[in-house]
């Protein structure tokens, strides 16, 4: 039996293929390649990428927004950004943002997505607690409610005078009378920041049930048998399994926490909260281009913003493959 | 097989991608947002009924915000201009956002023929000075009754709208800003409205007596107190305060009248004269605790309080105006002395395909019917005079309108720098800070000159000289 090395089968029948391929450029397949990749690909240059070059010679300019007329200014813009106290508040506060929303949210939606699906009973099925669907439908709630709705609601709540958490605060017996917790630096971004959680933790849970929903149940059970209790579960085998949707969660929150405008927006009308301890980068941005008329300085500050993003999501990733996390991950 | 074959497919997207790319770089670059130059458009005859030269079965496109006032004013001068005007239209649209809104159709070379640039996202109108129309033919011109405009409008009313000495914008509604308070309840304690700061300090001093504050305010308001502040220490000092302001000059808010006030203002705060939290409160929440809980005995606003908390005011509250209070019993302009300001700017764009149409319009809104329309249906008065009656229509806070602006005749003053170089924003930070008691009148006064220099070394920012 002699048979020619399996690879050198395998080579000759590819080229063949490709060749054949080449060959036969029927009317079929150009008109499938036109309309598969062709159009959405002129869709995406047109409205995505020819936008953000745009926006990039936009940001040499002085242009106003307002007028046709405009000079180019090199990178003027940027100078002056970057000596900018303000923004450079605003892109502090942005950090902040970055770093603690996230993360909270990830680990908080992870706790609760582990109770509802696994951490249940520890006899029997392994299944989550007791009218975990309920918990499920009631946290996934908040998610529904327009951010605009989310904002003007807790701007509501947190009144100084007629707000629900100082009513009962009040009613515990501790004296928060009139204490504005949206008017004080100390307190305004974190106030800020847990509406935030509170909006997106119901989503992200949902997110990691259906992500744990799909490790097979073999895994937990085994788990269980070798005597994992339910923290050793949750860390060595539910987060090792969803790591993708992990890091797809924190590449997602990093760029909210990055825009935030919505929230902030709502909270802090027409300013950045007090002492600007809440203002973000894209109030700054709107700010500029529409109250002041420096659209060219306001794509400056977009295009920063967008850098900031990249940076940011690549930073997750490589963190992810260098912690070992598949290749590449999946967004 | 694998490899080869998304290699294959990699070669053939980056080939797209090349050509997609490349294509529209070469024309594009140089059009990018840019619209056409200037559109003459068509004329129509001039004539006495139609001064500006309407061209006929021509529309014009008026985009009007839609706040307080709705936008069925100007809907009631679009059918008026209907009337007179056989085939041609006029199409009313609404907009909350004039500036999103209208940022593309600027940039491109095609806005409306009438704005009504108010709201708080109106366009920040120094950096659309240079596209603006000359509007004082508008006020040249005679209205429908015949006489000329000019002379049937308050004093001082077109100041506002005028930028290097040219009228780029009529604002439609007279806005008086003062100290409002309830008629009713100071007629059951005897108290009177403070004409100097001292006053105000003691009137303070009884409304902690029957607990309540003097004053009360809301994060998005704040600058309501600058208002207050300005025009006090402006009616104070006389017009070279105001002046240095506008023009940004260095030290002029350390000038002595200011400095008066400030530490004035700062003494209630200290005396806890203001109600706390109001940094964190929306100013809806909070006037309506002024209006309706009758918290606080006074509030420093515009005229357009009453119309905006005309369901959140208590029964028999009768609003009412009154001057603000000066730091000297003699100040260098009366106590009567007001800020008058404007309230609905309206402009026509010089690229507007129909501008005689968008002037016209405004003729219209000035004539007395539509103006008479105007203060019967939103209780405020417009800039016409005399379309008030002595009754007020049963509001008591436009009868005090009509008082203060008698009394005040000549003494009227405005400022302008403020929304001209979109300050709004930081001042609120600076002014809530000031409110809560985190600061004090010698730190207002630093942060307000900070925000002033650094507009003025600001080489990007167009500055607009004021006199």
């Amino acid at each position: 039996m002699s048979l020619p090395p399996p690879t050198a089968v395998l080579e000759g029948g590819r080229k063949a293929a490709i060749q054949s391929r080449r060959k036969n450029l029927t009317f079929d397949k150009v008109s499938f390649m036109a309309v598969f990749l062709g159009i959405p690909l002129a869709i995406y240059l047109v409205f995505v990428i020819w936008p953000f070059l745009q926006a990039f010679v936009y940001s040499l300019t002085d242009w106003s927004g307002f007028s046709p007329n405009y000079k180019f200014v090199g990178l003027d813009n940027y100078a002056r950004i970057f000596t900018d106290d303000q923004f450079l508040k605003a892109l502090s506060n942005n950090v902040i943002l970055l770093i603690v929303v996230p993360l909270v949210t990830v680990v908080l939606s992870l706790v609760l997505a582990t109770l509802v699906t696994v951490g249940g009973s520890s006899k029997g099925q392994v299944k989550g607690l007791r009218n975990s669907s309920f918990y499920r439908v009631v946290s996934f709630f908040p998610y529904t409610i327009p951010a605009v709705a989310i904002g003007i609601m807790w701007g509501q709540i947190y009144d100084p005078s007629g707000g629900l958490l100082n009513g009962a605060l009040n009613a515990l017996g501790l004296n928060f009378k009139d204490y504005a917790w949206l008017g004080n630096t100390n307190t305004a971004m974190w106030c800020s920041i847990f509406v935030i959680i509170w909006g997106f933790v119901g989503f992200y849970m949902v997110l990691f049930i259906a992500g744990i929903k799909g490790i097979p149940a073999e895994l937990f059970e085994a788990a269980r048998i070798d005597g994992a209790g339910r923290f050793r579960t949750a860390v060595s085998v539910t987060i090792p399994m969803i790591r993708d949707n992990i890091q797809t969660a924190y590449v997602y929150l990093g760029i909210f926490a990055l825009d935030a405008f919505v929230y902030m927006a709502s909270l802090f009308p027409n300013a950045g909260g007090p002492e600007n301890s809440t203002l973000v980068m894209s109030q700054q941005l709107f700010f500029t281009a529409f109250q002041r008329g420096q659209f060219g300085m306001a794509t400056a500050m977009g295009v920063i913003l967008a850098l900031a993003t990249l940076l940011f999501s690549g930073l997750v990733f490589l963190v992810n493959k260098l912690t070992g996390g598949s290749e590449g991950g999946r967004l | 097989m694998n490899v080869q074959q998304s290699f294959a497919r990699r070669g053939f997207l980056r080939g797209a991608l090349a050509t997609a790319v490349l294509a529209p770089m070469g024309g594009a670059l140089a059009s990018c947002a840019s619209g056409g130059g200037t559109t003459a458009g068509p004329t129509g005859t001039v004539s006495d009924t139609n001064p500006f030269g309407v061209p006929d079965n021509s529309t014009v496109d008026a985009v009007i915000f839609k706040g307080g006032y709705g936008i069925d004013y100007v809907d009631f001068a679009g059918s008026i201009f209907n009337k007179n005007h056989q085939g041609s239209t006029a199409k009313i649209n609404p907009s909350t956002a004039i500036s999103t809104e209208l940022q593309p159709r600027f940039a491109g070379g095609n806005p409306p023929d009438l704005v009504d640039n108010s709201g708080a996202q109106s366009i920040g109108i120094s950096t659309i000075l240079d596209q603006l129309e000359d509007l004082q033919p508008v006020v040249d011109a005679k209205n429908l009754e015949g006489t000329p405009i000019k002379d049937t409008l308050y004093e001082g009313v077109l100041a506002p709208g005028t930028f290097n000495g040219k009228l780029v914008a009529i604002n439609y509604v007279l806005t008086l800003f003062g100290v409002w308070y309830s008629a009713s309840l100071f007629e059951a304690n005897g108290w009177t409205p403070p004409k100097t700061w001292d006053e105000a300090y003691e009137l303070g001093e009884k409304a902690k007596a029957k607990g309540k504050y003097l004053f009360l305010w809301g994060k998005e308001a704040a600058s309501y107190y600058l208002e207050l502040a300005l025009s006090s220490a402006i009616k104070e000092g006389g017009d070279e305060v105001r002046v240095a302001l506008e023009n940004l000059k260095e030290d002029s808010w350390k000038h002595p009248a200011l400095t008066k006030v400030f530490e004035a203002l700062d003494k209630h705060v200290k005396a806890g004269h203001f109600k706390p939290g109001g940094s964190g409160t929306a100013f809806t929440a909070a006037q309506a605790q002024w209006s309706n809980g009758q918290e606080a005995l006074l509030y420093p606003s515009g005229s357009w309080i009453e119309n905006e908390m005309k369901d959140q005011t208590k029964a028999d509250f009768k609003m009412t105006g009154a001057p603000v209070p000066t730091p000297s019993s003699s100040p260098k302009m009366p106590y009567e002395a007001l800020h008058s300001g404007g309230g609905e700017p309206f402009i026509v764009p010089s690229q507007a395909k129909n501008k005689a149409g968008g002037k016209e319009i405004l003729r219209i809104m000035l004539s007395k019917d539509a103006a008479a329309n105007f203060a019967k249906t939103k209780l405020a008065p417009t800039v016409v005079k005399d379309t008030v009656p002595a009754d007020g229509f049963g509001s008591t806070a436009l009868v005090s309108q009509t008082k203060m602006l008698d009394a005040a005749g000549k003494n009227v003053f405005n400022w302008q720098f403020l929304d001209l170089y979109g300050m709004n924003k930081d001042v609120l930070v600076v002014w809530n800070a000031f409110l809560d008691g985190k600061s004090n009148a010698a730190n207002l006064a630093n942060d307000m000159q900070k925000m002033s220099d650094k507009i003025r070394n600001d080489s990007s920012i167009k500055k607009v000289e004021i006199k």
